[in-house]
């Protein structure tokens, strides 16, 4: 599967190039950042859904959730939080080699684009699982999730805004590997918030906390 | 204070505030004495935007300014533009906080109209501490604080700190960004308070030594945060800007512009006293501000009082010399937002007089620009950098 998937991703890095490179020709001049702006202005606009369908949806899904594991869903995420991450990506910070991949040759007006379109993907739930969660294992997660301060920010739904993602729905995996990630310090946050939030959280909590995120139903 | 005491006490008081810390339960720093309300449960410190705002959409023409004066784009695509020092070769220093992780070095002159920001320092969390002094530039960040030489020489590759003058700060990351000026052949810095509100041992104090890192000496204590000081050249006195504590209310406390009298013997109140005569409704308890030394002035509830600079030049008019210019950034921990430049005048007697100067960065209760810092042109024009919009202005003087 991981080959598989490398593959797609190198097809998709290099057609990105294709596609965006027509719309930044002209912008290669040295000089300058108004004539940048003009000659953007001046050119059609790119169409960033159809750029979304052709780069993004292979791995995220059309609708901005696949059942691709590991991909996080995107529908229903704020475009605040998506920019902040396409530019973790493109300067190198956050670390997934498909996505650096990707997000290195953007603009500033293609992580805006691309944030942008995203953010107005309403939310898609997750699959009906065929057994309901675990009611142990999920009264266990809301408690800790208030506990530790979860719901401060994401809210009480976990639905996220601005620059906080929405985590209520998010495939387990993907949130399980988030919280290792900040835990470990593998993974950097736009601001140091996750970082701090979790410094005081035990590890074990952390399976818990990504089954509840996942499974967590819209009141 | 002795370096080795110094150290100690900052290791035990680290010490101290993770134990404070783990028994708050994940409570960052910062969110410390928040109301349990949904108002405040939303309001969160604010990270710069993640791409400059496009020169053709910057607030520029929307700044409203004193009659005579006028404000123009000086620099666009400063990603998280901060601090601004300039080089005696005419190079203009540019620092960041969170999100830059860079110092950018920009030309005096547009070249085709155009000042390309060079990247000379990268990759380095809180790159916020500048300092330009007999060719050298000094830069701290929330661990340490190092010196280049022969910087304008060396632009295209900065290699490795020519020497590293402190490495025992005590990061973190609140309040624990930089904010340096060289006087007297001292380097000055601050080490703020690691939380909204706690006792905050030997933080919370703006701190001076040698060029060569020895020698550190407490200047001013009870400093909750500041983030912009400057000597007045008449009388050599620091002045610097304090931000207020958060979540006492929308209107309460307000940060503060203050006066150094005596060096190293003056207590500015925090964590006990807040804007000089609001006793905390925790820490307060059986102290009185009438022992704390008093703001000069009051520059607004959550203000986020940046950079602090005296006019130095001589285009503006007779009423500016000597003025103080203050960066209002705009409160995160306020409903309502407010900014700007503003002014102030010391009265001799202690205390200042501030106004509003340069405003009109917010639409619709947004930030359109947040100004941090400003540097005095050769030519007397003033900059100010904007870390929201990713932007410099320049501000100069054609009135009669």
């Amino acid at each position: 599967m991981a080959w598989r998937r490398n593959a797609v991703v190198a097809a998709l890095v290099s057609l990105v190039l294709a596609a965006a490179s027509p719309a930044h020709a002209q912008v290669k001049k040295p000089a300058a950042r108004a004539g940048a702006a003009s000659a953007a202005a001046a050119a059609p606009a790119v169409d960033y859904g159809e750029q979304f369908r052709t780069v993004c949806a292979a791995c995220h899904g059309p609708n901005g959730r696949s059942d691709m594991p590991g991909v996080p869903v995107l529908a229903g995420q704020p475009s605040l939080y998506v920019i902040t991450q396409l530019f973790l990506f493109r300067e190198g910070r956050r670390h997934n080699d498909a996505m650096i991949a990707l997000a290195k040759p953007m603009k500033d007006a293609d992580l805006r684009g691309f944030s942008d379109y995203i953010g107005t993907l309403p939310p898609v739930p997750a699959p009906t699982p065929a057994a309901p969660p675990d009611a142990a294992r999920m009264s266990k997660g809301q408690a800790l999730a208030q506990q530790h301060k979860c719901l401060f920010c994401h809210g009480s739904d976990l639905a996220g805004g601005q620059q906080v993602p929405r985590i209520g729905g998010q495939k387990e995996d993907y949130v399980r590997a988030t919280l290792q990630g900040f835990k470990s310090g593998e993974r950097p946050g736009y601001t140091r918030a996750m970082t701090e939030a979790l410094s005081q959280v035990p590890v074990e909590d952390l399976d818990v906390l990504a089954y509840f995120a996942a499974n967590i139903r819209a009141p | 204070m002795h370096q080795s005491r110094l150290l100690s006490v900052i290791a035990a008081v680290a010490l101290a505030a993770t134990t404070a810390a783990s028994a708050q339960e994940a409570e960052p720093g910062w969110a410390k004495g928040r109301p349990k309300t949904d108002t405040a449960m939303k309001m969160a410190p604010v990270p710069a935007f993640p791409i400059p705002t496009p020169v053709n959409e910057l607030p520029t023409r929307k700044l409203k300014l004193p009659p005579g004066f006028k404000v123009e784009t000086w620099a666009s695509g400063v990603l998280d533009a901060r601090e601004l020092r300039q080089g005696a070769k005419g190079n203009i220093f540019v620092s960041t906080l969170f999100v830059g992780n860079k110092v950018y070095a920009l030309p005096e002159k547009a070249v085709d109209g155009k000042r390309e920001p060079k990247v000379i320092i990268d990759k380095t969390e809180q790159a916020a501490g500048i300092e330009f002094y007999k060719g050298s530039l000094y830069f701290a960040t929330h661990k340490r604080i190092v010196r280049y030489d022969n910087v304008e020489d060396k632009l295209d590759n900065l290699g490795e700190p020519t020497k590293v003058l402190k490495d025992d700060l005590p990061g973190g990351s609140d309040h624990s960004w930089k904010y340096l000026r060289v006087h007297n052949d001292k380097l000055y810095f601050n080490i703020g308070a690691p939380c909204n509100i706690c006792d905050p041992g030997d933080y919370a104090k703006i701190y001076s030594m040698k060029l060569d890192g020895s020698g550190v000496e407490t200047v001013a204590s009870g400093v909750r945060n500041t983030v912009g000081f400057d000597f007045d050249p008449k009388s050599g006195d620091l002045w610097f800007t304090n931000n207020g504590r958060d979540w006492l209310s929308e209107e309460l406390p307000n940060d503060t512009l203050n006066h150094v009298t005596q060096p190293g013997k003056q207590h500015f109140g925090y964590p006990y006293c807040h804007q000089g005569n609001l006793p905390d409704p925790e820490f307060g308890w059986g102290k009185s501000c009438d022992d704390y030394a008093k703001p000069a002035a009051l520059l607004g509830p959550h203000a986020g009082s940046l950079g602090l600079k005296f006019y130095t030049g001589k285009m503006f008019p007779a009423k500016y010399q000597g003025a103080m210019f203050i960066a209002i950034h705009g409160p995160w921990n306020r409903t309502k937002k407010y900014n700007g430049v503003y002014v102030a005048w010391p009265d001799g007697k202690g205390g200042a007089k501030v106004e509003p100067f340069m405003t009109g960065f917010i639409e619709n209760n947004n930030y359109l620009g947040r100004p941090v810092d400003f540097l005095v042109m050769k030519d007397g024009s003033l900059l100010v950098s904007d870390d929201h919009a990713g932007a410099i202005y320049r501000i100069s003087y054609a009135g009669k």
